[in-house]
């Protein structure tokens, strides 16, 4: 996938037809620094990446040019003239729509609703004109592929991947001229990855300018033009893709070569820890069988929808399984809810951070203290020192960027807030860890770290059951792979016979006919 | 959220309430002598009771409007087990509390149970327990109760009114529990994101089951106090007390969104409140005026509230 859909000469544009340019940009929170004379430019019709590692400034670079912040220094030239976006609304004015890394959607509202939200189309009595509304929503949509998608749903009870879609859909209602995408594919599985980034090239061929941050490597080559690459702040470079390769992408982002080579396995599988037995919920997951032992990486492959997370869910307590046994350690049990699951040493680092996994409006702290407060104590109370010292341990094990224990969640750039969610249960010293999707939007460097971290942690012998939606990452890291399809298991491969063939065919086979029988 | 930044609100407002203190002081020579400033903290101590509650229940994101009628409900349970059921008092007094606990708990009980939003609840328990009270009563009042019973509304230990110690000792207990323990922490958690709360093991439902049910304990121990102060019981007793209370609360730096609020704010909103009725009375402002000057208040505090929240930024 390493070639381009459009070659395109690369030759200087004139300064007043370039869509968006930045000229020694910087910004500083309460004093520090986090971007440093920064100047790209974004030409009409190309995808330019931007990369670097978690808390690099990609961000804040987009919400700058989203007029969600404000520069401290330098000047956004917009087709040459100088502009100051004083809001979103300015941006928006401008030509210029985001699609931001943390989803701003609002779960009360329904989907026809949050995309045209701030841009009703109205009637000529000065009335949101509804039926145009939800008309031009379902064509939205339809355009994005996802005619599956209820307009009149509330956002609330939508997957990731959908609310990803709508804000994607929210972005071309305004008809952008440049459309600026954190990490859009972060949330998506690979079937609507290759969906997404058709979308992309669709929208580049109209000349449309696309800023497009991902962690995934084989995206930018395969969509973009340029990239540009940001380190601490500053700017590295500006290159055309086609003039760098992996690796060097990878220096000039960490400063250093990494080992991204997938860990070996070390040490024997123990006894079963966990076993389900028939386990369902409701019609979500029907007659759920496995088995997980002590020092296992167990995969759960399958597309969006197939009943990945809402297994975990229900081993977790979330939704208790409505028939079936859950056994751990030999011993039937009865997990009626997350704390009786935590209790059992089950900890779950769910998909969506923002509103599952984190407080944001609380510190890494208050957060990390949240699912240990019983550990945590002095007499009745909870005790400031200890919570404070768990906190630095989190932060230096998973070198979390932060200015310290009491930095706000919502302060810290994605990939570091993933990290806070990890830090939290891995600090309630599980048996059992089931994770879901764990390195979503983390730096290919700290990925590898996780990667790390994780075999370790098996090594010592806990049971991990890993849900990922990145292929690779199931394959290099799975001891075994269970794949799930229409909320049943519908393969187990072991290590040597999980390959992206046979693993995705059982993926996307469509097994409607069977359960029908 | 660091102790400091949490206590930035409540500087302000500890800071306003000085500069009212002051200001009243200087309007009316009788304000600011030690038997009003006590006799206040008698009247207010009802109010400041019920206000500790609400402070937990608003944390969560909450709220309870039927406060004031629990109380009324109490009040009137009061008198009827001790008159007309011939109970001893004591006897009644510990019936009354087990009452509004209950009602406190039915309204906890319908808002995790059948998630039913607790503006909705209580705003049905609202009528439904003042309806009860009034067909309870049917118009009598109760007098006459024993004279050692008038010490709770009217009594003094040190030369302090005994209500006051009441108040003083809820405020630490409460103060300790939102502050310190993993219970307060839960509040917290379950007002800012309750799914993550959830998600993280907590249990949101026993932790709001119990919030209300306290809301309905110290309204009851709210109602004791009131009959004793005044002597008399009646079913309209406690209207409207939820907005004195709901005002407090907020004047004090709890977002009603949830998530954020402090006791010590909460006091501070109290006390900010009776002293400008007091001393605006003192002084000789007419009611209405006073309840214009504390709405300005209350908008002012709001507004500062907002601001800080924008310069905390993200
Ligand atoms: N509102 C804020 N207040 C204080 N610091 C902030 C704020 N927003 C961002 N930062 C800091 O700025 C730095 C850059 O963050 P940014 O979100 O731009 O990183 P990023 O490159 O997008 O990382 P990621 O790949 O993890 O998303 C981080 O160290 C972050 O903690
Ligand atoms: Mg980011």
């Amino acid at each position: 996938m390493n070639s381009k859909d459009v070659e395109r000469a690369d030759g200087a544009t004139h300064a007043h037809a370039l869509p968006i340019a930045l000229r020694g940009v910087s910004k500083s929170f309460a004093g520090i620094k986090v971007v440093t004379q920064v100047s790209f430019d974004i030409r009409p019709g190309e995808v330019h990446a931007l990369m670097g590692e978690n808390g690099a400034g990609k961000s804040t670079m987009i919400k700058i040019m989203a007029g969600l912040h404000q520069a401290d220094e330098g000047e956004i030239l917009i087709n040459g003239q100088p502009v100051r976006f004083a809001s979103p609304r300015d941006a928006h004015a401008a030509g210029i729509a985001t699609v931001h890394q943390e989803l701003l959607l609002f779960p009360e509202l329904t989907v026809a609703e949050n995309i045209f939200l701030g841009q009703t189309p109205k009637t000529g009595l000065g009335t949101i004109d509804w039926q145009a509304m939800r008309a031009r929503a379902r064509e939205l949509l339809d355009s994005l592929d996802s005619g599956d998608l209820d307009i009149d749903q509330k956002v609330a009870s939508l997957s990731v991947g959908n609310r990803q879609r709508i804000e994607i859909a929210r972005a071309l209602a305004q008809d952008a001229r440049v459309l600026i995408m954190d990490e859009p594919t972060a949330a998506l599985a690979e079937a609507d990855v290759q969906r997404l980034m058709a979308i992309v090239r669709s929208l580049r061929a109209r000349g449309v300018a696309i800023v497009y941050v991902s962690h995934r490597m084989p995206e930018i080559f395969a969509l973009a033009d340029r990239v540009t690459v940001l380190r601490d702040g500053h700017h590295v470079a500006t290159k055309n893709v086609s003039e760098v390769d992996e690796p060097q992408l990878v220096s000039m982002m960490v400063g250093r070569a990494i080992d991204r080579l997938y860990p070996a396995k070390q040490g024997v599988d123990g006894e079963v820890i966990l076993e389900l037995r028939d386990v369902s919920y409701r019609g979500v997951i029907r007659g759920i069988s496995l088995k997980l032992k002590r020092g296992e990486i167990l995969g759960l492959a399958g597309l969006v929808g197939s009943g990945r997370t809402e297994t975990a869910l229900t081993v977790f307590g979330i939704t208790p399984a409505t028939s079936g046994q859950i056994v751990i350690d030999g011993k039937p049990e009865h997990i009626s809810s997350p704390e009786a699951a935590r209790d059992l040493g089950i900890a779950y680092v769910p998909e969506d951070r923002g509103q599952q996994g984190l407080i944001r409006s609380q510190t890494i702290e208050d957060n990390i203290a949240l699912a240990n407060l019983k550990r945590l104590m002095r007499g009745f109370m909870v005790d400031a020192a200890k919570v404070t010292a768990e906190a630095r341990k989190a932060i230096e094990r998973f070198g979390i960027r932060a200015r310290g224990p009491q930095q706000l969640v919502r302060q810290l750039s994605g990939g570091n807030q993933q990290k806070v969610v990890l830090g939290k249960w891995l600090a309630t010293n599980p048996r059992i860890l089931i994770m879901d999707e764990p390195t979503r939007g983390i730096d290919v460097g700290a990925k590898a770290e996780i990667h790390q971290l994780m075999r370790k942690l098996a090594g010592e012998g806990m049971a991990i059951l890993m849900i990922s939606s990145e292929l690779p990452e199931v394959l290099g890291m799975s001891d075994r792979v269970l794949v799930m399809n229409s909320g049943r298991i519908v393969g187990e491969f072991d290590r040597q016979a999980a390959t992206a063939e046979a693993v995705g065919t059982a993926m996307t086979r469509s097994y409607s006919r069977e359960d029908a029988a | 959220m660091t102790a400091s930044k949490l206590l930035r609100h409540e500087t302000i407002l500890a800071v306003l309430t000085i500069i009212a203190l002051a200001v009243l002081a200087s309007l009316s020579d009788k304000f600011f002598t030690a038997e009003n400033l006590l006799n206040q903290g008698r009247l207010m101590s009802e109010v400041g009771l019920v206000a500790l509650a609400m402070t937990f229940v608003i944390v969560t994101g909450g709220i309870d409007l039927s406060v004031g009628s629990i109380l009324g409900l109490t009040a009137i349970l009061l008198g009827v087990f001790w008159k007309n059921l011939g109970l001893p008092l004591p006897l009644a007094i510990a019936g009354a509390l087990a009452c509004g606990t209950f009602a406190g708990w039915v309204n906890g009980f319908i808002i995790t149970r059948f998630s039913v939003p607790p503006l909705i609840a209580t705003l049905a328990t609202l009528a439904l327990y003042r309806g009860l009270a009034e067909g309870i009563s049917e118009a009598r009042s109760v007098r006459g109760y024993p004279e050692w019973f008038y010490v709770f509304g009217q009594g003094e230990i040190l030369g302090v009114p005994f209500q006051l110690w009441i108040l003083g000792i809820a405020t630490v207990v409460s103060a300790v529990i939102l502050g310190l323990t993993p219970f307060g922490r839960a509040t917290y958690a379950i007002g800012a994101n309750e799914t993550a709360a959830r998600f993280s093991g907590i249990r949101v439902h026993a932790t709001k089951l119990w919030i209300y049910t306290a809301a309905g304990f110290v309204s009851a121990l709210a109602a004791v106090i009131f009959v004793s102060r005044v002597t008399t019981t009646r079913s309209d007793m406690g209207t409207g007390l939820e907005l004195d209370v709901i005002t407090g609360v907020v004047l004090g730096g709890t977002s009603i969104f949830g998530g954020r609020g402090t006791i010590i704010g909460t006091v501070l909103g109290l006390i900010l409140i009776q002293a400008l009725k007091n001393g605006l009375a003192l002084s000789g402002v007419k009611g209405d005026g006073t309840i214009v000057v504390i709405g300005l208040v209350l908008i002012g505090a709001i507004l500062i509230g907002a601001m800080f929240d924008k310069n905390r930024g993200g």
